[in-house]
């Protein structure tokens, strides 16, 4: 296991957080942009282009609710995000601790 | 995507790359702590709070009570201390509960609505068969002694650890089987020392809770 086998879509530092708080959050639950904004200390532009990527890999899922200034975006993280993120910790945690051995 | 998420954002700052794996580690446990942290609808502070209000409330009224022989049951006053002492208690878990969930929606903020409503309708039922022993002449001891201390905890801490283990939350069924057994060792206590007991039970409860939970940050899941 090397560097550069980390899933490149969440090692980035910015990506990182946002996918670790949303994998804080019960499956099923959904977090506010706003929250999340307030959570990770990004610009909305900048947290706008991660969440971005993250949808496009299917990581993440995107919903709007309502329009104008009632309108409400809620994140969430995806199975496919959850199961990304536990590979990326278990690889990360391999890389630093050497694999873990397998049960017989 | 959303209208919001499909903004194009020039100012936007994309740090590919650059993050060596002790560096994610680090980072990652950061978050992880953080989000837990700040989504605990039970944080440690609030434990301890709570640790020290319901010996408080609970002392209260067994101060009331200890000389009464035979038993006639708690004090207008001491009740009005106790119910004072619980709303201080309630406001500040709603305050802190408001703060945890705050933007979060989905299956975990129904289920909480539902579970609200359910413990609500738990409690009034307690209460109400309260007044069903007191009409069948059941004795003061138990009326307003043995059972409004230890009934709510009995029976809505076994709903809440039925709940939990079916959906496997193995935290709040590690903070509703020790209330429940707290309760059922003070209902052996008698009418006037189950106050007491309850209290300081439930203080000790919940300052173990608060203490693993301290512990538990600092074993992390990474490195």
């Amino acid at each position: 296991m090397t560097v550069d086998e980390l899933d490149p879509l969440i090692h980035v530092p910015a990506r990182l957080r946002v996918v670790a708080t949303l994998a804080a959050l019960p499956d099923g639950d959904t977090l506010s942009f706003t929250r999340l904004q307030d959570m990770i200390g990004l610009t909305p532009g900048n947290l706008i282009t991660h969440l971005r990527k993250l949808e496009d890999a299917g990581y993440v899922g995107v919903e709007k609710i309502g329009s104008g200034v009632a309108s409400r975006t809620s994140v969430a993280l995806t199975i496919l995000g959850r199961a990304a993120f536990t590979s990326y910790s278990a690889a990360l945690r391999d890389l630093l601790t050497g694999p873990t051995p397998p049960n017989d | 995507m959303s209208e919001e998420l499909n903004r194009v954002d020039t100012a936007a700052v994309d740090t590919e790359g650059g993050l060596d794996p002790a560096a994610a580690a680090a980072l990652l446990d950061r978050a992880t702590d953080s989000a837990v942290r700040q989504f605990n609808v039970w944080p440690p502070l609030l434990l301890v709070v709570g640790a020290v209000l319901f010996p408080v409330a609970f002392g209260v009224v067994w101060s009331s009570v200890r000389a009464q022989h035979p038993y006639k049951g708690p004090g207008g006053g001491a009740l009005l201390i106790f119910y004072a002492i619980i709303t201080v208690w309630v406001i500040v878990v709603g305050i802190v509960l408001r703060r945890a969930t705050v933007g979060v929606g989905g299956r975990s903020a129904r289920q909480r609505k539902i579970e609200a409503l359910g413990f609500a309708g738990m409690l009034i039922t307690v209460y109400v068969f309260q007044g069903a022993l007191l009409h069948e002449g059941v004795s003061h001891a138990v009326v307003y002694g043995v059972y409004p201390v230890t009934a709510p905890f009995i029976f809505v801490g076994s709903a809440s650890a039925i709940v939990a283990a079916a959906r496997e939350e193995w935290r709040t069924v590690r903070v509703a089987v020790p209330l429940i057994a707290v309760a059922l060792g003070a209902a052996f206590a008698g009418p006037v020392a189950v106050w007491l007991v309850i209290g300081i039970g439930i203080a000790l409860v919940l300052l173990g809770l608060a203490i693993a939970q301290v512990r538990g940050r600092r074993v992390r899941t990474v490195a």
